[in-house]
């Protein structure tokens, strides 16, 4: 051992190992697993997206051996496909604003203020997620058949708002929270009111928060299928509900098209609000504290 | 001010589960009234209760089959996602390379794509005419199953559904693990197998417990999945109980299914709870 490795100085050129057995088998190992991953996530909607564009795709071909287009135009000229996407445009806006009227206040008040029965309330709130949704459902339209609801609008917008109250509740509270108090109570001394104050203040503070909490919403009731089945049919088919007749009645191109439109809004407004999901919060809201 | 959102889940969840209760249990009277005209196969309690349906379900054989089927689909699930979380997030957290950051990306993208269009294409891709099929015979492997329609399919379903919430939850938690002390049990001669079973799963218990729970309440709930990528039968009882809803007209046959998979879901949720128990009592145990 020379003087400079006694000294704890290592040269530079020793300092990346050299490859042994076990180094390479690691590495591949961890490239193999990682491809592997990269099939296992990306490989079925690429499978499924190419169905869109294929005529004739005959087995064992990697790709279609003839394109096409005239998919596209099936699907497009198909009346009640069309009113499918119209009826998810209609059902998604008014869910996410009923949601948004019914669940902001409560969030601002498990945010800035302490009341009895506080913690209770917001355990009671995360009971939507202890349930097993398709036995929740079921339950519910049970007792919807009385209160006329089933086969209605209301029905459904009732279905759907379940799945958006932890979330409309929790991350709008979240970014309440973050709006530091001295800034509120600057603007009071200044001489502004508790409304002005929430106005010109709180709410353009926490309003990042609030819009990823409305994307979310939007976004539940444009996928949800299995509860907007159970109450919706036959009068309220939504796109992602008219999937489970498209499957088995329609040429799977005709799927993989309309999957690749029913997607679409779904990859904009996720990529939205990716940021906000990815730093953490979303995993903060399922630990009951 | 919190009181709009509680009363919608006091009426749409706590009132409907307790009116499904009182049906079960042969109850057909107020809430549960018009269900009942249109019911068939009822069991009636006229005095009391009645366990009638509960003993009809549970006695017949295909509903046994859903059952297991259901919990053994609900236990693989949960150990696949749990395991591949782990393994995800403690790449990316120990690793700090474009490798696992395309990783990590990888593994949230069903977050972009709606359950129904991924069980879709699961399904094509897992079928006879499938990538997998396709792949295995030009490999030479021309016996290769179809995984399409089988419980297998409905399995890995349910993994793809359920990996981003597990990478969230555990990547987010493994973040939270201070690198001082990873290396703090490096420089005294941990190898990387006895960091993460001494330092880094013992902190991580509770994302963990979430993890576990959550994705099973999400596969005892699911129909989209099973039903898109299963087979008729056995299925999983999110499925079987949607018929009998449905296609069977047999409303308490079905609400008694909800009942069965109330209780296992309950079962995942004491584990939850208990977890965040023992973790609040050891944190003021130490502070």
């Amino acid at each position: 051992m020379s003087v400079v490795e006694q000294a704890g100085i290592v040269p530079i050129a020793r300092r990346r190992p050299r490859p042994t057995v076990r180094s390479v088998t690691v590495r591949a190992v961890g490239t193999v697993l990682v491809v592997a991953l990269l099939v296992f996530m990306v490989g079925p909607l690429i499978w499924l997206a190419l169905r869109a564009f294929s005529d004739i795709w005959p087995y064992p071909r990697f790709l279609p051996s003839d394109w096409t287009l005239k998919w596209w135009h099936s699907v497009f000229a198909d009346k009640s496909l069309g009113n499918s996407i119209k009826l998810s445009f209609e059902f998604a806006p008014v869910v996410t604003v009923a949601s948004a009227a019914i669940c902001l206040p409560a969030a601002y008040a498990f945010s800035r203020l302490n009341f009895p029965g506080r913690r209770f309330f917001l355990v009671s709130l995360f009971a939507t997620n202890a349930f097993p949704k398709i036995g929740l459902y079921i339950s519910m339209a049970g007792v919807f058949y009385t209160f006329n609801l089933m086969g209605t609008f209301l029905g459904v917008v009732f279905v759907q708002l379940i799945g958006t109250i932890v979330f409309m509740t929790w991350i709008p509270a979240a970014a309440f929270s973050s709006v530091p108090r001295s800034l509120e109570e600057a603007a009071r001394d200044a001489g502004a009111g508790p409304l002005r104050v929430f106005f010109r203040i709180t709410f353009p503070l926490a309003a990042p928060g609030i819009f990823v909490a409305m994307v979310l919403s939007f976004l539940y009731s444009f996928d949800e299928a299995q509860g907007t089945f159970l109450v919706g049919i036959p009068n309220y088919i939504t796109m992602p509900t008219e999937m489970y007749t498209l499957v088995l009645n329609y040429p799977e191109q005709a799927g993989a098209v309309f999957s690749i439109l029913l997607a679409v809004p779904s990859i904009i407004l996720m990529s939205l609000v990716r940021k906000h999901i990815m730093g953490g919060r979303l995993a903060e809201g399922f630990q009951l504290r | 001010m919190v009181l709009p959102p509680v009363a919608v889940v006091a009426v749409f969840i706590g009132f409907p589960v307790g009116a499904a209760i009182a049906y079960t249990l042969g109850k057909t009277g107020g809430p549960n009234s018009t269900v009942a005209l249109i019911a068939q196969r009822q069991h009636v309690a006229k005095h009391g209760v009645t366990l009638g349906a509960y003993r009809e379900v549970l006695g017949n054989s295909h509903v046994r089959g859903d059952l297991w089927a259901t919990v053994w689909v609900t236990l693989l699930t949960i150990g696949v996602v749990v395991a591949l979380s782990w393994a995800i997030g403690l790449y990316v957290r120990l690793s700090d390379t474009w490798i696992a950051r395309a990783v990590s990306a990888l593994s949230v993208i069903p977050l972009f794509i709606p359950v129904v269009i991924a069980s879709y294409s699961i399904l094509t891709f897992y079928a006879a005419q499938g990538f997998l099929k396709t792949l295995a015979y030009h490999t030479g492997w021309h016996s290769f199953p179809t995984l399409g329609y089988t419980m297998w399919a409905v399995v890995i379903g349910e993994v793809w559904v359920n990996v981003p919430f597990g990478v969230l939850m555990m990547s987010s938690g493994l973040n939270a693990v201070p690198n001082a002390l990873i290396e703090a049990a490096r420089d005294s001669g941990a190898s990387l197998p006895q960091t993460i079973r001494a330092v880094l799963f013992p902190m991580n218990v509770i994302p963990t417990v979430i993890v576990a729970t959550f994705t099973g309440i999400y596969v005892l709930g699911s129909f989209t999945v099973p039903y898109l990528t299963g087979p008729s039968a056995p299925n999983l009882m999110g499925v079987s109980m949607s018929q009998f809803f449905q296609s069977f007209n047999q409303p308490q046959q079905a609400e008694v299914m909800a009942m069965i998979v109330f209780v296992l879901a309950a079962g995942l949720g004491t584990i939850y709870v208990w977890a965040n128990m023992r973790a609040a009592k050891r944190a003021s145990q130490t502070t």
